[in-house]
């Protein structure tokens, strides 16, 4: 694999990731923008109007036909948070020409539609086309309904709600009433605002080198007036002074608890290991105790949210939650009083070691990879990143552990039971 | 033990087939430059199979719903110790899951594969099951299925099926019920055991950073060598008809969701049925692709959004063609639909969709061969279903417009059609 970065222009990266054992070309372009910029609600439904038609293929329908002639071709949008930031990512990936049935140049035809829909799009009188415009903003008032038919991802959202209230964060989370205030004109101001302030980062991951990647986006940015801001990523968030406990009640057969503890350290590897020891495998505290010892769940899981914050999530019956939020702060607690064995520490170390070595396997591992590792300031290779694991001490788990604190608590309980 | 070496005639890519001396059907495919390994190791043993006899039997056995997900759990188990405290000394990402036909154990690693190889071969051939370890389960199986029970899309998958099927188990849920699994008991397990994780009713599949000697000395190592059982298993007959048309239920939902689904008949040959899935698949593409006059008719008038989507679901003895998604108006999508079929029935398929379609299904192949987990789970598809590795690739070519249109004229037929509706709660 050769991997290289370089400037393309101001405050925009262009990686190359070449590997030949890949029979696809990749791309992933992500602008980076603030979540308090005004236009989150219209950075949702950019990623998607840039990627279902442009400037000279108007309408999905034939940007969908042109996709299939392409071999099944694929460009697609998605915006999610990053830290305190935005990301709109406009991707595309095709087949190499190699495997072209009839000689068809795909890389030249797909080069030429992504360079359309990032900088000619389909757009009149500064504004977005009003048909595709629909389209995209029904999908997404239909996505923010539909949360709640997933009751584990909607009790996380309703939780990070509580817990990153007053941070930029809470911007995130848009209501069906920003989604309805979006009009095609504001849609096109934002996407003059992103191309003018974003910090870029684009990846392409492909068998073989082509400049002509790197010199087609030189090219089209270079047209474009940038004034780019440079943003921060990751911060720690605010520890409540005391705890925020939320209630919610739905007709469900299952109650959900999401706990999310704070923490003021800024080790981020220990944080990291901690999670891991808590409840991030099948062999973590959480699992052997909630799950296997005690019986009181399918799930007991914890994870590290960048920066300073940990989610532990388990679904439950309302009777047995009590018992199995004991359990988790005395889990907790083991950790605290020192009660790490040698083997859960060489489990966690040995996980990151085998996750680490399959980084590269799909184009879509190396460009999370190295985008988050541009989030994280520290563009490191896996290795380098496995060496700092290595040096957490249980000493600093244990700190880490020590410092967290209680910040919000959601349970989503069963109705019928509650009254 | 015979060993072949079978090649695509479509991408060039090969694999290694062993029939193993232990009766195990062994596939590998190694990947040059990737890092990462995916193992599979498969009984054709799933939530369907609740009737059963060997050569030894003389009855049919009737088992309660829910066993083999509870045995793929309970396997999990050894006497001295648990199987993911035997990964963790490697590294290693196990797992396994339970569909209707089939249970799969599996590990995915970058490093130290041999090892994850012996420990996969080795505990799925050694069933610990006690009365403790049992009841503990019961308490974990059944917060999974309150878990499902409130997962919509599962709903609305089994709703479906409870409204096509009048007898055949596809219609049962995988994990069973809290009532049907209480009756599941150590005895139970071993029975099932013994008839369905018989060697010769199992495969290996393994591919990516893998060397094929090495794999074949592991396997040579640990399988233990099974007399074929003569297992047989039988489903209740089926009658072509649906149970009924229409099937709703309120939820605390978000959305309205649906699924359409059209009952099809099935072949008793696997290549058949596998062309048949193939000639399906091709069918459903052509009026739910984001370019077709169907769906851009819908999704203009608001009666769709993006999540619309077609698939086709068959095994042994159950064959259906999906239309799914979100919408407000199900039934206008329903008539759409039939609309659409009958069109094509009267004015023959569109040369030009069709060509495009194949492109599609061609090019998603290739991207597919980019994927070590993809290429082995195809691998183990293909023997549940007994077919070669590489024959729905070499097959989808061959299938002809007049395929499609004679399978779009006989089997997606309006009277054989459910819609099954997920409402929001309180409509």
């Amino acid at each position: 694999m050769n991997y290289k970065r370089e400037v393309i222009g101001d405050n925009i990266g262009f990686s190359t990731i070449i590997d030949e054992k890949f029979n696809t070309c990749s791309l992933s372009v992500k602008f980076i923008t603030e979540l308090d910029s005004g236009y989150t609600a219209e950075n949702e439904m950019l990623s998607g109007m840039l990627s279902m038609s442009n400037g000279k293929i108007k309408s999905f329908s034939e940007m969908n036909k042109t996709m299939q002639e392409l071999y099944a071709a694929s460009i697609s949008g998605r915006t999610n948070t990053v830290g305190y930031t935005q990301v709109i990512t406009f991707s595309a990936s095709w087949i190499c020409n190699r495997f072209a049935l009839e000689n068809e140049n795909i890389t030249e035809s797909m080069l030429e539609i992504v360079h359309d829909c990032i900088f000619s799009p389909n757009t009149e009188n500064s504004a977005f086309d009003s048909k595709n415009f629909k389209i995209c903003q029904k999908c997404l008032i239909d996505d923010i309904n539909s949360i709640l038919n997933d009751k584990r991802e909607y009790a996380i959202m309703q939780a990070k709600k509580t817990a990153f209230k007053g941070e930029p964060i809470e911007n995130s989370f848009i209501e069906i009433e920003d989604a309805e205030k979006v009009t095609p004109e504001s849609v096109f101001k934002a996407y003059e605002h992103l191309l003018e302030t974003s910090q870029i980062e684009i990846f392409y991951v492909a068998p073989e080198e082509n400049t002509a990647v790197s010199e087609m986006f030189r090219k089209g940015f270079s047209e474009i007036t940038r004034n780019s801001r440079q943003y921060t990523i990751y911060s720690n968030s605010p520890i409540k002074a005391k705890p925020e406990k939320v209630t919610e009640e739905l007709p469900v057969n299952q109650s959900k608890m999401i706990l999310l503890l704070k923490s003021d350290s800024d080790d981020s590897y220990a944080m990291n290991m901690l999670s891991i020891i808590l409840g991030g495998t099948p062999v973590s505290k959480l699992f052997m105790n909630v799950r296997e010892k005690l019986s009181l769940c399918y799930y007991c899981s914890c994870r590290y949210i960048k920066n300073n914050v940990i989610l532990i999530e388990s679904g439950v019956d309302k009777e047995n939650i009590q018992k199995a939020y004991d359990e988790i702060f005395n889990q907790i607690e083991e950790i605290r009083n020192g009660n790490i064995s040698e083997e859960e520490m060489q489990a966690v170390i040995k996980a990151i070691d085998d996750s680490l070595s399959g980084v590269g396997d799909t184009p879509v591992q190396y460009v999370n990879w190295y985008f988050d590792r541009f989030c994280a300031g520290e563009i490191i290779t896996p290795h380098q990143y496995f060496d700092k694991f290595c040096s957490v001490t249980k000493e600093s788990i244990i700190d880490t552990a020590k410092s967290l604190k209680p910040d919000t608590s959601y349970y989503l309980i069963n109705k019928e039971i509650s009254e | 033990m015979s060993k072949e070496i079978i090649t695509s005639k479509i991408t060039g890519d090969s694999c290694i087939h062993v029939k193993h001396k232990s009766g195990l059907d062994i596939y590998i495919r190694e990947m040059k430059g990737f890092s990462s390994v995916y193992a599979l190791f498969g009984t054709k043993y799933g939530s369907i199979n609740t009737m059963f006899r060997t050569s030894a039997d003389k009855e049919y056995t009737t088992v309660p719903e829910g066993i083999s997900h509870f045995l793929e759990h309970k396997l999990f188990e050894n006497e001295d110790c648990g199987v993911f405290e035997l990964y963790a000394q490697t590294g290693a990402n196990g797992n396994a899951f339970t569909s209707f036909d089939r249970t799969c154990y599996i590990f995915s690693c970058s490093k130290n594969y041999t090892k994850n190889l012996r420990i996969l071969l080795d505990f799925v051939q050694k069933p610990y099951f006690t009365k403790e370890n049992v009841e503990k389960e019961q308490g974990i199986i059944g917060q999974e299925i309150q878990m499902t029970n409130d997962n919509p899309e599962w709903r609305l998958l089994f709703n479906m099926l409870k409204a096509m099927y009048h007898n055949h188990p596809v219609r049962i849920d995988i994990a069973g019920t809290v009532d049907s699994i209480a009756e599941i008991d150590a005895d139970l397990l071993y029975k099932c055991y013994s008839t369905f994780y018989n060697l010769n009713n199992m495969a290996l599949s393994i591919a990516g950073n893998v060397d094929e000697d090495e794999v074949l000395a592991i396997c040579d190592e640990l399988l233990k060598p099974c007399e074929d059982n003569g297992l047989e298993t039988v489903f209740p007959a089926e009658p072509d008809e649906v149970v009924r048309n229409t099937i709703t239920e309120k939820l605390p939902v978000g959305t309205t969701i649906f699924q359409l689904g059209y009952k099809c008949h099935t072949e008793n040959d696997s290549e058949k049925q596998a062309k048949k899935y193939l000639v399906a698949s091709i069918a459903s593409m052509l009026i739910s692709v984001k370019s077709s006059d169907l769906y851009t008719r819908l999704i203009e008038d608001n009666i769709i959004n993006t999540t619309f989507d077609s698939e086709v679901f068959a095994g042994n003895g159950y064959f259906v063609v999906i239309f799914s998604g979100e919408s407000e108006k199900p039934e206008e999508v329903r008539k759409a639909v039939a609309e659409e079929f009958s069109k094509i029935v009267q004015n023959g398929v569109c040369e030009d969709d069709f060509r495009r379609i194949k492109k599609v299904i061609y090019g998603s192949l290739i991207r597919q061969q980019n994927n070590v987990a993809v290429v082995a789970s195809s691998m183990m598809n293909n023997y549940i279903n007994s077919i070669g590795p590489f024959y729905d690739i070499d097959t989808f070519s061959d299938i002809t417009s007049e395929d499609v249109y004679n399978f779009i004229k006989t089997e997606l037929t309006p009277d054989k059609s459910v819609l099954s509706v997920i409402e929001k709660a309180g409509d």
